[in-house]
Order: structure tokens, then sequence, then C-alpha cells
């Protein structure tokens, strides 16, 4: 594998010297809501720096499929690679095998203060930070408004509430294919996000960070997941949403066929959109549900522009980053995919505020959202949970308490492994 | 003679090196690094050698069985499938009628697009607001509408269907080649002696069609056992690990997890497999052909 890795880092390389009379910057990101927008930034960055060609590469849409992507160049040491977007999760796992470059020498915290703090943190790993936030997610309740008015009903506080109004509201209305609920329930990244919203809502969590051991299997989040697969999955909201990451379940919200909808902040845009919506003008947002006795929880999602620690022209690279996530492009940007912004100044800027004005009360979740646990295992540890949770809510017969004991043992495992780093 | 040899040599060094840098040199080196354990994100624990530690785990490892039981079940399901229906399809492209040579190129088409495309295009299909399927089973109604792919019991017959859709043309073709390879003559005397066309299917076509059978169920088999686009495409595994087979489940471990090792170990044990079989069904190929040979 290495040395099939080699030859072809050779080959690149050599490839790459031939035409090499400017600087080329190689930036892998995925394809992104306005490419147009994306392009004029980066036209506007070469222009700025005369010699320098900016080279995107666009990647899957998914998550976990970048991250496959982005793992296997820089297990390679690609220096074809100099500029990545990154998940708000994986700063642990790049940090942790050196594939993402440290930013404390350009990062200075002075320049930190002028982000929301939640992805900062994010992107922190041993008081090093490795990333600068580019846009911030967190998971939010849409709501057809027209439709709760029409039945004389609040927005939903809890997720009992929510399943009750779902069910009056689709017995009231006689429409066919209307259906109560849709968010991501794949076996992907998606369901970890979707889950522990529910199960942490619950005051369960997936793990003890501090003691570093597994929580899945705790009465807490084993009833959160009873009552997803009871009364969501099947019940309120199709067994398709068992296939569903962010593009399907907002597709049928925005055709006007699911009543509650989860998702994040760039939804907004595309529902209001009328172009494209056909319940435009009829969307309410809240933040999400919680259980009876505890509190709402939005996953903190998002993403940040890293470097790669193989990247020949680290300066370079820095500019770049620099200049994309600064404020004039956040704002271009968020102007044109609905995407929240990281500065906080944009959250006042008046402009951007009467284009956007959901951002007030975006801040407001953002605050609060909550991230998922920070550890260079995180993926293996993820994968375990999205097998559990989709298999007992694929096969309603499964016991979700054995199954739960099962990955729990599992990540138990991981987190021991994770654990023998010798002391520095 | 001499020269000659040495020619020869020369000429065949040149692939011959190709092959040893882009797959015997790979191969070794996932043998090599399947007996370490190796994190690519735990880099302190270094790259430790730990014997067949990652066999015995993947020998515990109950996602990698039920892993290994979907890709036989996938591939068990398939393969006779595809054989049956490529032997359909070469039988009636070895007739002699307008537009076969047309008709020839036509089926050949879902073998020649990317198997990428084909899933995605499979994915679509299988789709539960617009998919074909749901069109084609309930026309207008939506609101019956499923959604295949979410299905436990149902997403890993949506693949095998994109499968067995994407490869019989190549059994078709490689059985289509063994047809013509068979003697108008023995035909000829077989009808003088009377036979009827289903004998001559079961005593004639089909046993000097053995070597070509054999050879598609070769290809078949050590393709079907490394499966991996269509459900990298169309599924990602799941939902509840149902579609996970051998080949992806090794990829997660690789690539998203960054277990090298244990990665490794299952492709290892995916290679040793489809070897196993290989060699197996060369043994079958060569008894066959020396037995002939023999009479």
């Amino acid at each position: 594998m290495r040395q099939l890795s080699c030859s072809i880092c050779f080959v690149l390389l050599w490839a790459s010297n031939l035409g090499a009379q400017s600087k080329e910057l190689h930036f892998v990101t995925w394809k992104s809501e306005a490419p147009a927008v994306w392009q004029q930034a980066i036209a506007d960055f070469e222009r700025d720096n005369p010699g320098v060609r900016v080279i995107q590469e666009i990647g899957p849409q998914s998550s976990t499929q970048l991250h496959d992507l982005l793992a296997q160049k820089l297990k390679n040491r690609d220096p074809g690679l100099d500029v990545f977007m990154m998940d708000v999760v994986w700063p642990a796992e790049f940090a942790s095998a050196s594939w993402a470059l440290p930013l404390d020498r350009y990062f200075t915290s002075a320049a930190r203060k002028e982000f929301i703090e939640a992805p900062i943190l994010a992107g922190q790993y041993e008081q090093q930070i490795y990333a600068v936030p580019l846009f911030i997610d967190a998971g939010l309740l849409y709501f057809r408004k027209d439709l709760l008015q029409k039945y004389s009903l609040p927005a939903p506080r809890t997720w009992p509430e929510l399943v009750e109004s779902a069910k009056t509201i689709i017995a009231g209305e006689k429409e066919s294919g209307l259906t109560g609920y849709s968010g991501q329930f794949k076996q992907y990244e998606g369901l970890i996000c979707n889950l522990m919203e529910l199960v942490l809502s619950n005051r369960g969590a997936f793990w003890d960070e501090r003691r570093q051991v597994s929580l899945v299997d705790q009465p807490a989040a084993v009833s959160a997941v009873q009552f997803v697969r009871d009364h969501v999955i099947g019940a309120i909201a199709n067994r398709a949403v068992l296939a569903y990451e962010e593009p399907e379940s907002l597709a049928l919200f925005i055709q006007g066929r699911a009543i509650f909808h989860r998702n994040w902040p760039y939804a907004w845009t595309v529902a209001e959109d009328a172009k494209s919506s056909r319940v435009a003008g009829k969307v309410g947002v809240s933040e999400l549900p919680s259980f009876p006795g505890g509190n709402s929880v939005a996953t903190l999602g998002g993403w940040q522009l890293a470097i790669s620690r193989f990247s020949r022209q680290p300066d370079l690279a820095w500019r770049f980053v620099n200049f994309m996530t600064g404020e004039q492009i956040q704002k271009r940007i968020a102007r044109a995919t609905g995407r929240a912004p990281t500065r906080r100044a944009l959250y006042d800027d008046a402009q951007l505020t009467a284009a956007m004005p959901q951002l007030k009360f975006l801040l407001t979740i953002f605050k609060h959202a909550v991230p998922r646990p920070r550890t260079p295992v995180y993926l293996p540890l993820s994968n375990v949970m999205q097998r559990y949770f989709s298999s007992v809510l694929a096969l309603p017969d499964t016991d979700i308490k054995g199954r739960s004991s099962l990955a729990a043992r599992d990540m138990n495992r991981l987190l021991e492994l994770a654990r023998e780093k010798p002391i520095r | 003679m001499k020269d000659s040899h040495r020619s020869a040599i020369l000429f065949l060094l040149p692939s011959f090196a190709i092959v040893a840098i882009f797959a015997i040199l790979p191969i070794i080196d996932s043998f090599r690094v399947s007996f370490y354990r190796l994190i690519l994100t735990l880099p302190w624990l270094g790259q430790k050698s730990v014997g067949w530690e990652n066999y015995l785990d993947l020998w515990r490892d109950p996602v990698a069985r039920d892993s290994l039981r979907t890709t036989m079940l996938f591939a068990g399901v398939t393969i006779p499938l595809e054989l049956l229906l490529g032997l359909g399809m070469a039988l009636v492209l070895n007739e002699t009628f307008r537009g076969r040579g047309l008709l020839r190129a036509v089926v050949l088409i879902p073998w020649a697009i990317p198997t990428v495309v084909s899933a995605q295009m499979w994915r679509f299909i299988f789709n539960d607001q617009y998919g074909l399927v749901n069109f084609a089973l309930f026309g207008a109604d939506t609101t019956r509408y499923f959604a295949p792919l979410a299905d436990a019991n149902f997403a890993l017959i949506a693949i095998m269907a994109a499968e067995i859709w994407k490869t019989t043309p190549f059994t078709a073709l490689i059985l289509l080649a063994g047809l013509q390879g068979i003697s108008d003559d023995l035909y000829e005397a077989a009808t003088v002696d009377g036979a009827t066309q289903w004998q001559k299917f079961w005593r004639l076509t089909l046993p000097l069609l053995r070597p070509a059978l054999l050879l598609a169920l070769l290809f078949r088999t050590i393709d079907a056992l490394r499966v991996f686009d269509l459900v990298f495409v169309m599924t990602q595994g799941g939902p509840a690990d149902s579609t996970n087979v051998l080949q992806f489940y090794g990829y997660k471990k690789s690539f998203a997890e960054g277990m090298i090792g244990y990665g490794s170990a299952i492709a290892v044990t995916v290679f040793l497999l489809s070897v196993v079989l290989s060699v197996a069904y060369l043994r079958l190929l060569n008894v066959n052909q020396r037995a002939r040979a023999s009479r």
C-alpha cells in the first residue's frame, strides 16, 4: 500500500512540476449550494495574490465520505492538499494523527475572540488550535406555522407534545402523503446528531468524557431511543427516513409533505425560497423539543478550514484560510446560501440581519449548542453507535437494552485504547 | 534459441514490473500490515507487531461475521442468476436474426456504464419519493410509496438487483464466445442422428460450454466477493448494517476509523477467500479440459 502511494505521489509530483510556473494551492471542499459565490471569492483571492492559482477539488457532500477522502490523502502525505474543509467533529482525530497543522502561530487568541466561542472550542485539541470556523450549525426544529395555527397548536416544547400535535394535524388533514416528522436517520454521522439531541434532552449522554466510559446503555439513553422507535419511525415519520440524509429530508419538508422537520440553519433559506419551496412563508422555526424534565439540546455542527501538515506552503495556505473566513466572504456566502457565519460582528451587521432576520434567534441557539465529544477515536465510536441506533430503529424486534449494552462494551474498548496515551 | 529466450524475457519485463509494483507489492504489504496494530489516529501506540491478534479479533467480531454472511449471500444469489440470465442472453444472441449486431452492442451497455454511475441511477430508481420502482408498483398513489433502501430486508435485494443488471451482460459475453467455439458440424451430426432441440442443448451445448461457464463463474465469484462500489453509493452499509459487505467493512475500518492493521486483516481475508475459490474453479476447469483431451 505504501509503495503504491509513494509511486502515485511521485507521479503527481512530477506532473505538478511540469506546469509549475505559478504557485498552486489545492483546496478540497464539498460542492457548495452557491458555487458562483465561491468561485468569485477564490477569484478575488487570486487577484489579491498574483501568481497564485487556487485549485478547487470538489469532494462528496456527505461528511462521512469527505472524511474518508481526506483521510486517504493525508494518510498518504499527499502534498497536493493544502487547505481542506473540516467538520467540527474531526479536529481531535486530525490533530492526534498529525494530519492538521496547528495554527496557533497564525491564529492568535485575539483573532479567535472575534468568533463565536463554541466552534473555536471545537477546533482545539490539547491546548492547540487546528481550524478556523467558517460556518456554524446547530440542530433546529422547523415546522408548518400555517398548520399549527389552523389547529391552534403551539410550537411543541417536548417530544411527546410534538408527536401528539403531528397526530392531530395528520388526522385533521385528509391531504394524502402528509407525514408528521422528517429528520436524518440513515446509518451515517447525521444519525448521531439527531439521536444526540434526543438522548441528551432526556438527560442522558453518549459517554462520560471525564471518566471515559460509555453511557448509551443507561436508562435515560435507552428510553429516548425506545421513544424514537415506538413513536417516531414508522409512526409519525415514514420508515423512509431510515435512508434520509439532509437533502432528502428537506425535500420532503419543502414539498409540503412534512409537518415537523429537524435540520441545520441553511434549511431556513431553502424553505423560504418561493422558487424551490412550496411552503415559503408558512415556515416556523424554534429550538428543538426536549423530554419532560430535560432541556432542549442542539447538536453543534459546522465546517472549518484547516491546513494539511504536509502542505509545502503553509504561509500561503494560511493567507487563503484567513481570506475565506474573513468578514466579507462570510457575509457573501451567508447571503447566498443561508449558512450561518462564525464571526460575531456579522450578527450585528445591519445589511446581513435585514437579509437574514433569523440570525438573532440563531445566535441564542449557537451559544448553547453542544459539541459531540472530542476524542481521537471519535469515528470508530460513531460507527459503533450508528450501527446500534440503525439496527434498533430499522429492526423493530431487536432488544434495545441488549443491543445498547453490546454497543457500550464496544465503545468502552475503544475508549480504553485511546486512554493508553502516555502523559507528556 | 537462447537469444529469443532472452528477448522474450525482455519483452515480458515491463508488464511484470507493472504487476509487481501495482499488485504484488501492495498485496505483500497488506499481509505484513495485517500483523500489526496500527491505528492512524492513535500514533503514540506505534506500530506494534501483534501476531495473529487482528485475525483472532476478526474471528470473534460479530459485525465481521454478519458481514461475511451478507457477502456470501450476495455472491450466492447474484452469481447463479447472472449465469442463468447470461446463458439465456447468449443463446439468443448466438442465433442468426436481423439486427443481431446491434442487439449484441446494446446488451453490453449496462456493463459499459461505470458502476458508480449505475449505482447512482439505481439509487434513484429505488427512491421513495420519485423512484421508478414505486411508480411502476403504485402509479400515482404516492401514499403507498415505500423506501426499499430504508428497509433492512430489502436494501440488499435492491443492491443485488443492480449487480445482476450490471454484470449479466458480462457473463453473456463470455458464454457467447464459448457458444461460438462450438462447431456447427456437431449440431448437424446430432440432427442427422435425430436429436431433439432439447437433447442438443443438454447433451451438446451445455457440456461443451462448461469451460466458458466455469470461467464466467470464476470472474463473477472474484468480483462478487469484493463488491464495494454499489454499497458505497447506494446505502453506505445501512440500514442496520444489512448491506455491510466485507470489503465495505474493511474500507470503513481502514479509511474512516484509521485502523490500518485490522482493515488489512479484513482485506487479506477477502483476498484469501477469493484465491481459494479461484484455485478450486481452476482445478475443475483443468480436470475438465484434461478429461476432454484424453477422450
